[in-house]
């Protein structure tokens, strides 16, 4: 029997957000010849690192069937908490990194808290909390950048090892780590059963509560991470860390598979699609459009992509 | 005079003939029933008659006209699906009259006094208690499942009204009140589809029968020339026996009881006690909106205790959490499948894998090899009915969905097991494997609860019944020595009635 490519695509949801991938990758290497350098990719590996990162932790609420609209603020938050305890705190990095990643996640956890307490939906909760966390922030910084970190951090945002950015190495390890967890641990099958169906997955016996809150608190566990880290790359804690990591996410997710709605996809395709933004929004530069243009651009290059995801698995849908 | 005519409708999804070679003739001013078990191919057949889908062979006449080239045909024919499909947060009269245009109530602003006027008939002529303003969310499940056949009865143009299992969640006097309906439209000259698994409203209502199995056509012809146990022969393909007696056999005197539940009060029912022996099938008989499902609920932690307690073996039970009860060996499978029990984006395998995680996941996490043999086996031992145990488990019929939840259940060697109308919506066959698969358990030594509105179902199964009407227990009765008039005193709420057992 011959193999319809469809089914294929339709058995692993992965493989379609993959193949798109592939193809802009290729479209790349041929429309510019900049494109595929070692310098190129170092360049998109380290902004794929930071917003991956938040990609992964927001792709993991996602299929709980939450979404945590606070997290570019937590990075931003924990990165000058840490910048400020560097420097005119006095304290020593190794002290400074886990105090600032344990905030993180104490606020992803106060959003879960509140989220399962008040039952709020957690779309409305975040913005509130977002304004909360990034308001502590200028009141913190009074907006100007905090500098002078030590310079023994700075391996983490700038290294290479073997020519790999040390950021996008330790997304990837986060990211093998969410993978087992989503897919191989019953911890994992709890969170796709709670974001299937709350009430099926309460009837079972699953802690729904517990799970909440535990994955709210990665998440901002991540966040806070993807903040330290742009702080060592930047060498100064900027207080605008974390601005642009609050639509993209979400954007990466659904083109991966994701559904916002809960209870699908996997950070693996969340990642997928984090990477084709980070490739097209590349591209843009390597074109020389106008900077002004660039966001529009992304735009609409996100539109149809979730456009064309969309439509091909209606057409999947039809065919089986 | 015949209206619509469909000739060797077929139907292919990849790797499977949904429906092949049905061919059903429809009469104005006739009920014609559609009878198959679940999964025998009657959504899919409704789907091609309404033009939500499109036949792979076939051809569909309706009065007298291809409606593949006069798609505005379709319009006349309504269809009134199983589950509610009503507009919660909207009035009654909105529910009605929505697309407004249609009904001319407005093409760009609402004339809502004209439209609560108009909506007053239709609920006077369907004798609907609800009024024209009240919101969906707050009226009675009865009155929303009439509502909904009173929406697509707004259609003006409509010839054919389908309707799909409209009195699953009705009780008798509200099962008449949907006949007298279906009685009306038959008389003003319409053609109506009645899909029911009940055979006493199958022969009280219908004119004429299709009986569809594995998707193919296997008898049609009149009511009045067919018997009950021919209908049912038809449709399950073998003779069965449908009054068996599902009692589990085995004493169960002089024996302390496995659980015992003490003035347990919650969100509409106050002080039930009661106690239930290992081994037995414990009847709950009422009606909808009676409490006995939010008594099971609260026991079973999903729903919160104002007051009273329970004792496991003797131990205290803690309320308010499911996981305590699960991990105690209390399961409690909910008549609201789609809300309380699948996973529905999830395949099969996932949905019965995920209750026996602590057995196929080790330290390099779940094995998949584990779990698809032991899924298989589930599959197997209950016959689910699939391709795949990938296949997504919102494809499966719902027969073999409710199937699986219980397999899941049985998964797990549950001590007490709570069934809230296990069989609404299911085939007269499966009904009789879930008879057996309860009785199996009880003799077993599980302790059995089943709530029921059917009373012949409860005497079936059941060796001791205890009613509810209002929020309150009114009697306990045991099944062998008590009149069915008896029971239904009781769950109308006749007090006197626990006195004569």
């Amino acid at each position: 029997m011959k193999r319809n490519p469809l089914a294929l695509i339709a058995a692993n949801p992965l493989m379609g957000v993959f193949i798109a991938l592939v193809i802009i990758f290729a479209i790349s290497i041929a429309a510019s010849p900049h494109f595929l350098t070692g310098y190129n990719m170092s360049v998109i590996a380290r902004a794929l690192a930071f917003v991956g990162l938040i990609t992964i932790g927001q792709a993991m609420l996602m299929i709980l069937g939450e979404l945590d609209l606070s997290l570019g603020v937590i990075g931003g938050l924990c990165g000058v908490v840490a910048g400020m305890a560097m420097t005119s705190g006095g304290l020593p990095p190794i002290v400074a990194i886990p105090a600032c990643l344990l905030l993180g996640a104490m606020l992803g956890a106060l959003n879960g808290l509140l989220v399962s307490i008040l039952k709020l939906h957690s779309l409305v909760l975040t913005i509130g909390t977002a304004g909360v966390f990034g308001g502590v922030n200028l009141v913190l910084t009074k907006g100007v950048a905090i500098t002078g970190m030590p310079p023994e951090i700075q391996f983490f945002g700038r290294g290479e090892v073997y020519g790999i950015p040390v950021p996008f190495i330790i997304m990837l390890v986060v990211l093998a780590i969410a993978v087992f967890i989503t897919a191989k641990t019953p911890f994992g099958r709890f969170m796709y059963a709670i974001g299937n169906n709350v009430a099926a997955a309460e009837m079972l016996g699953i802690k729904v509560n517990r799970i909440r809150v535990l994955v709210f608190t990665m998440a901002g566990l991540l966040a806070a991470l993807a903040g330290l880290l742009m702080v060592a790359r930047l060498g100064t804690a900027q207080p605008s860390i974390g601005e642009t990591w609050v639509l993209a996410p979400i954007a990466a997710s659904v083109i991966g598979g994701v559904a916002t709605t809960g209870g699908v996809g996997s950070p693996l395709g969340a990642i997928f699609g984090a990477s084709i933004i980070a490739i097209i929004e590349n591209i843009i530069v390597l074109f020389g459009v106008s900077p002004y243009w660039q966001g529009v651009v992304s735009g609409v290059i996100v539109v149809l992509a979730i456009s064309f995801d969309s439509a091909s698995r209606r057409l999947i849908r039809k065919e089986s | 005079m015949v209206y619509l005519e469909a000739q060797k409708l077929g139907r292919d999804f990849p790797g499977v003939r949904a429906l092949d070679e049905v061919s059903i003739t429809l009469t104005l001013g006739r009920v014609h029933i559609l009878a198959g078990e679940n999964g025998a191919g009657k959504s899919t057949l409704v789907k091609l008659l309404t033009g939500s889908d499109t036949p792979s062979q076939g051809s569909i006449r309706i009065d007298g006209k291809d409606p593949w080239q006069h798609p505005e045909i379709f319009e006349t024919i309504s269809y009134v699906p199983q589950e509610l499909t009503l507009f919660p947060h909207l009035s009654v009269a909105e529910n009605l009259f929505m697309p407004f245009w249609r009904s001319g109530h407005g093409r760009r602003v609402i004339d809502r006094k004209g439209m609560e006027r108009d909506a007053k008939e239709y609920l006077d002529r369907f004798a609907i208690e609800a009024r024209p303003g009240d919101l969906v969310r707050q009226i009675s499940v009865p009155d929303q499942q009439l509502l909904q056949i009173a929406r697509a009865s707004t259609n003006r143009n409509m010839k054919v009204l389908i309707l799909d299992e409209p009195t699953s969640a009705l009780t008798a006097t509200e099962v008449e009140r949907v006949f007298s309906v279906i009685r009306d439209f038959r008389k003003a000259g319409l053609a109506v589809i009645f899909i029911s698994h009940k055979m006493d409203e199958i022969f009280e209502i219908g004119d004429d029968y299709t009986v569809l199995r594995n998707g193919r056509e296997i008898e049609t012809g009149q009511i009045g020339d067919c018997s009950e146990s021919e209908l049912i022969r038809a449709m399950s393909g073998k003779a069965l026996k449908v009054d068996d007696d599902f009692r589990p056999r085995g004493t169960k005197t002089d024996r302390v009881p496995l659980l015992s539940v003490r003035e347990l009060s919650g969100k509409r029912f106050e002080n039930v006690s009661f106690d239930l022996f290992g081994g037995e099938i414990l009847g709950f008989a009422g009606l909808v909106g009676s409490g006995r499902s939010e008594v099971m609920q609260t026991l079973f932690g999903f729903l919160r205790a104002k007051s009273g307690s329970a004792e496991l073996e003797g131990r205290k039970w803690k309320l308010g959490d499911t996981s305590f009860s699960v991990a105690q060996g209390m399961l409690y499978l909910s008549e609201e499948r789609k809300h309380h029990g699948i996973l529905p984006l999830l395949s099969l395998r996932k949905n019965i894998g995920i209750s026996i995680l602590d057995r196929t996941a080790g330290r390099f996490g779940i094995s998949a090899r584990k779990e698809s043999a032991e899924v298989a086996k589930v599959i197997r031992d209950y016959d689910i009915k699939t391709d795949s145990m990938g296949k997504r488990i919102s494809l499966l019929s719902g027969g073999n969905q409710q199937k699986a939840i219980i397999g899941r259940a049985m998964a797990t060697s549950p001590r007490v097991l709570i069934f809230d109308e296990p069989t609404k919506g299911i085939d007269v066959r499966t009904k009789a494997e879930i008879y057996r698969i309860m009785r199996d358990l009880a003799e077993r030594g599980v302790a059995v609860i089943l709530i029921s509105s059917e009373m012949e179902e409860l005497r079936k199964c059941a060796s001791r019944i205890i009613t509810m009407h209002a929020g309150t227990t009114t009697g306990e009765f045991q099944t062998e020595n008590t009149t069915n008039e008896t029971l239904v005193a009781a769950i109308f709420g006749k007090e006197s009635a626990s006195h004569e057992a």
